[in-house]
C-alpha cells in the first residue's frame, strides 16, 4: 500500500477519477503511520471516495495531500474514543500476495484461473521444506471460489452459485444454470445478490495470519530483495536483537516484528528502503508497511468507518476496467416476434434477422428501442444491486432521454440543455448532506462552497466565462440545482451561506453585493476598478465615433448614451448585472444618468468633469 | 422691465448635455450639476437684466426648456435648484444666490418667485458705494428714482435695477452706516456719508 500523491481541483478538493464518487468528507482529521503522528498531516479533511481514501491538509493543501487506493486496503478497524485519545480508524494494507491476485482477477477474465502467484517463489527459493509447506497455506484461501448459494424463488432449493460467476463482471446476459431441483432459470438479481453477500462475508473475516502488519526486513537485508530470507532469523527493528523467525514480538524489547512479506513477482515495484516514516515529512509515494490511522478529532468516525467498509465491499474500482454492460435478456427479446437484436455483442448470431424497409421498418425499430428501454429500466429498478450493476447503462439512457427532450421542447435553450446533459458527468462530484455526518453543518457548507467553486471554474462548462465573468447568485443557484437533476437540491439559504464562505476558504470565486442588494458571483481577481476601466475605455471609444445623425450636443466631449442592454451585449453580462455595473460606475462618478422617454441611459460624466 | 440685449444668450455646452436635465443620484455629480444650473441661471438673469425669476414663467422659457433636446426641467426640479441656490455654502448650497419672495406668487403658492442674486445685495452695496465715492457724491442727497433711472447712473450696472432690490441694497448701506434712507413709500431719498 502506498501513499499516492493527489491531484487537487481549483477548490482544493481531490480530483476524482472517472467513475469515482465521493462518499464522505470529514474535517479535523490527523494521519498516523503505525503508532506515530506524521508531521504536517495533523489537521485536514479526509475524503472517502469509492476508489480512495484521501487526506488533504487544511493548512497547505497543495503540499500535504495524499491518497490511498481502496484496492490496496485489507480492512479497517474502528477504535473508539478513550479518555483523551480521539477515535481512530486503523487501515491495514493488503499483503502483497493477495493484492496481486485481486488485481489480476479484476483485469482478466474470470474464466481464466488465476495463475498461482507463489509459484516463482517456490521454484526459485532455496528454502527449507518447512517454509514451503508454511507458504503453501495462503494460496488455499486467497483464490477461494465463491462458496455461495442462491435460493430458488420457485422451490426454495439452495443452489450453489456457479464457480465462474463473478459479481463484478456478470450481467443479466450471463448464462445462468437452472435450479437443480425445479429446472427454472433463476432471476439474475437473485444470483448476483447471493454472490455479493458471499463475497462480502469472505472479504471481512477475522485477521488472517498473512494479514498481520506486513512489511519487510529493514536494514542491510534489502540487498537480497527479490527473495526475502524466509526461515532466517528476524532482527528486531528497534533493538536489532535477532529473533527466532516464528516470533511475532521481539524477545528483548517486545517491539512488533515485521511479518515476512511474501514478495511475489512484482517485488520490483516496491520502495527499497523505507526510512522511519514518522520522521519523514514528505510522504507521497512512500510505502505503508504497517498500518495507517486516521484520527477523528471532530467526530464523524463512525460514518466514515461504515462507508469505508461499504466501499471495500462494493469494490467500485473493479468497474473501472470492466467492459460495458451488454444489453440484457436476449431471451425476452427473442419472444417478441421479429425483434432483432440491434447490438453486435449479441451472443446469438443465429437469431433471425428480419430486415424491414420503409415506414414499417422505422416503426419496428422504434418499437424495438422502446422495448429495449423498458427492459433496461425494468431490470434496473428491480433491485438496488441490480441498479448498481447496470448503472452505466441507465446513466447513458438518461442522458439520451434528456437530450431528446431538450431537442423537442425548445430551440433557444439548446445550450442550456447541453450543459445539463453534460453535467451528468459531474454528478459524481456533488456534495450532499448525506455524505456528511449530521452535526457538521459547517463542513457541509464549506464542502458545498468548494463544490460550487469547482462547478464555476470548470473549464469544460465555462459557466462563468459565458456570462462575461459575472453572474447573479440566483442564476447560479438555478443552474446548479438543475445540474443536479432534481436530486439533493440545495436550499437557497445554504447556497447563500456557502457562497459567503468563498472568501474565507480562499477559493477562486467571490461573492459581491451590489448597492441594490443583488448578489453576484465573479472571479476573485475581478474588481470594480477593472469594470470601471472597461467602461471608461468604452466611453472613450464612443467619443471617437461621430454619431449617425447630427446631435445638439458636442459628441467629442460628451460621447453618446448607452443603455444597460448595450452594456450587457458588449460585455456579455446579463442585463440585470449590466444595470448594476453601470450604476456602480455612476456611483463612482464615472457615469451620469439621463432619464427620458427612451428609458434610463448612461453617459460619461460630463457634469462633474467638463 | 429689462430690455433684452441684442446679442442672444450664449448657453454653456452642458445645456445640450441630456443628463443635465435629470437629477443625478450620485451626490458629487449632483453637486456639480446644481453648480452648473446655478451659474446658468445667474448668467441668464444677468444677460436679461432680470432680478426676479418667476418659475412658472421660466419653466417654459429656453432657460429651463431645451427645445433641441426636447428636455426640460420641470417646476419641481427647478424649485429644488433654486432651493439649493438659496442655501449658503456652509449648508451645502449655492452661496445664497437666490432668495424666495414670500407671498409674491399669489395663487401659485409659496416658492413661485425668487430673487436671483447674480450680485448679492452686499455686492450691490459695494458697487453703489464705489460709485458714490468715485463721483464724489458723499454727503449728497439723491432720490432712489435718480439712482435707478437718472442720467448719471446710465452707465452703471445698477441702472434700471428693481426698486425693491435697490432698497435691499440701500438698507445694507444703512446698516454699514454709509447711508441714510428717508421719505415715504415710493418717494424715498437717500443720503450718502
Amino acid at each position: 500500500m502506498f501513499f499516492k500523491s493527489l491531484d487537487l481541483t481549483t477548490a482544493l478538493r481531490p480530483l476524482l477519477l472517472p467513475d469515482e464518487t465521493l462518499l464522505f468528507v470529514q474535517d479535523a482529521v490527523g494521519l498516523y503511520e503505525g503508532k506515530y503522528k506524521i508531521p504536517d498531516y495533523q489537521d485536514g479533511h479526509a475524503y472517502l471516495t469509492s476508489h480512495r481514501v484521501c487526506y488533504i491538509s487544511a493548512g497547505d493543501p497543495r503540499k500535504h495531500s495524499v491518497a490511498i487506493d481502496l484496492k490496496e486496503i485489507d480492512r479497517a478497524e474502528y477504535q473508539a474514543r478513550f479518555l483523551k485519545s480521539s477515535p481512530k480508524i486503523t487501515i491495514y494494507p493488503k499483503p502483497q500476495k493477495s493484492k496481486t491476485d485481486k488485481s489480476r482477477s479484476a483485469t482478466s477474465s474470470p474464466a481464466v484461473p488465476p495463475p498461482s502467484a507463489s509459484r516463482p517463489n517456490k521454484s526459485l527459493s532455496p528454502l527449507p521444506q518447512s517454509i514451503i509447506s508454511q507458504q503453501a497455506a495462503p494460496p488455499s484461501h486467497s483464490p477461494a471460489p465463491i462458496n455461495a448459494t442462491w435460493i430458488c424463488p420457485i422451490c426454495s432449493f439452495s443452489n450453489p452459485v456457479p464457480s465462474n460467476f463473478d459479481p463484478a463482471t456478470a450481467t443479466a446476459a450471463t448464462n445462468l444454470p437452472p435450479c437443480l431441483a425445479c429446472g427454472i432459470k433463476p432471476p439474475f438479481t437473485t444470483v448476483l445478490k447471493a454472490a455479493i453477500s458471499a463475497a462480502s462475508s469472505r472479504d471481512s473475516p477475522l485477521p488472517r495470519p498473512s494479514s498481520v502488519p506486513a512489511g519487510e526486513i529493514t536494514g542491510s537485508n534489502t540487498g537480497n530483495h527479490l527473495l526475502p530470507l524466509k526461515g532466517e532469523s528476524v532482527s528486531c527493528p528497534r533493538c536489532t536483537f535477532v529473533n527466532h523467525p516464528s516470533l511475532r514480538e521481539c524477545e528483548i524489547c517486545a517491539a512488533p516484528l515485521k511479518g515476512q512479506s511474501t514478495s511475489t513477482g512484482n517485488g520490483d515495484s516496491r520502495v527499497d528502503s523505507p526510512a522511519p516514516f514518522y520522521a519523514q515529512s514528505r510522504i507521497p509515494n512512500t510505502e505503508v508497511s504497517e498500518s495507517i490511522k486516521l484520527s477523528f478529532r471532530d467526530g464523524g468516525e463512525k460514518t466514515f468507518h461504515e462507508r469505508l467498509n461499504g466501499a471495500l465491499i462494493q469494490r467500485k474500482w473493479l468497474l473501472q476496467n470492466a467492459p460495458p454492460v451488454p444489453p440484457p435478456s436476449q431471451s425476452s427479446a427473442q419472444n417478441t416476434p421479429g425483434a432483432t437484436s440491434t447490438t453486435l455483442e449479441s451472443p446469438q448470431p443465429a437469431a433471425p434477422r428480419v430486415t424491414a424497409v420503409g415506414i414499417a421498418g422505422l416503426e419496428q425499430r422504434g418499437l424495438e428501442a422502446r422495448m429495449n428501454n423498458q427492459l433496461v429500466i425494468g431490470n434496473a429498478f428491480e433491485d438496488l444491486e441490480a441498479l448498481m450493476a447496470s448503472a452505466k447503462q441507465i446513466v447513458a439512457l438518461a442522458e439520451t432521454l434528456a437530450r431528446e427532450s431538450g431537442m423537442s421542447t425548445s430551440e433557444g435553450s439548446a445550450e442550456t440543455h447541453a450543459v445539463l446533459s453534460e453535467s451528468a458527468a459531474a454528478l459524481g462530484m456533488v456534495t450532499t448532506k448525506d455524505m456528511l455526518s449530521s452535526g457538521s453543518e459547517n463542513l457541509y457548507l464549506s464542502e458545498l462552497s468548494r463544490n460550487l467553486a469547482e462547478y464555476l471554474t470548470d473549464d469544460r462548462k465555462g459557466i462563468l466565462q459565458r456570462e462575461g465573468g459575472i453572474m447573479s447568485l440566483i442564476d447560479l443557484w438555478s443552474v446548479f440545482n438543475r445540474s443536479r437533476n432534481g436530486v439533493e437540491l440545495v436550499s437557497p439559504s445554504d447556497f447563500q451561506r456557502a457562497a459567503e464562505l468563498w472568501e474565507k476558504l480562499k477559493l477562486p470565486v467571490r461573492l459581491r453585493r451590489f448597492k441594490s442588494g443583488l448578489l453576484v458571483v465573479q472571479r476573485y481577481d475581478w474588481s470594480d476598478e477593472k469594470t470601471v476601466c472597461q467602461l471608461q475605455q468604452w466611453m472613450d471609444e464612443l467619443r471617437q465615433v461621430p454619431p449617425d445623425e447630427p446631435v445638439p450636443w458636442d459628441w467629442s466631449i460628451f460621447g453618446r448614451a448607452v443603455t444597460a442592454q448595450e452594456a450587457a451585449q458588449r460585455f456579455m453580462w446579463s442585463v440585470g448585472v449590466a444595470a448594476e455595473e453601470l450604476e456602480m460606475a455612476e456611483d463612482r462618478g464615472l457615469l451620469c444618468r439621463e432619464e427620458g422617454i427612451e428609458g434610463l441611459r448612461f453617459w460619461s460624466n460630463g457634469l462633474a468633469t467638463v | 422691465m429689462a430690455t433684452p440685449a441684442a446679442a442672444p444668450f450664449q448657453f454653456p455646452p452642458t445645456y445640450n448635455f441630456p443628463p443635465f436635465f435629470t437629477p443625478q443620484p450620485n451626490t458629487n455629480t449632483r453637486e456639480a450639476q446644481l453648480q452648473k444650473w446655478s451659474s446658468l441661471i445667474q448668467a441668464w438673469c444677468r444677460h436679461h437684466r432680470q432680478y426676479r425669476l418667476s418659475l412658472v414663467e421660466a419653466v417654459d422659457s429656453p432657460l429651463f426648456h431645451n427645445a433641441a433636446l426636447r428636455k426640460r426641467l420641470d417646476l419641481r426640479e427647478a424649485r429644488s435648484v433654486i432651493d439649493w441656490m438659496t442655501k449658503s455654502e456652509e449648508e451645502g448650497g449655492g452661496g445664497r444666490r437666490a432668495e424666495w419672495i414670500d407671498g409674491s406668487g399669489g395663487s401659485q403658492g409659496p416658492k413661485a418667485v425668487a430673487w436671483v442674486w447674480w450680485r448679492r445685495p452686499e455686492e450691490w452695496a459695494d458697487v453703489v458705494a464705489d460709485w458714490v465715492e468715485g463721483t464724489g457724491q458723499k454727503g449728497a442727497v439723491l432720490t432712489v428714482y435718480e439712482l435707478l433711472q437718472g442720467e448719471a447712473t446710465e452707465s452703471q450696472e445698477f441702472y434700471g435695477m428693481d426698486n425693491e432690490a435697490m432698497m435691499k441694497t440701500l438698507n445694507i448701506l444703512v446698516k454699514r452706516g454709509k447711508a441714510q434712507v428717508f421719505g415715504s413709500e415710493g418717494q424715498e431719498g437717500v443720503k450718502f456719508f
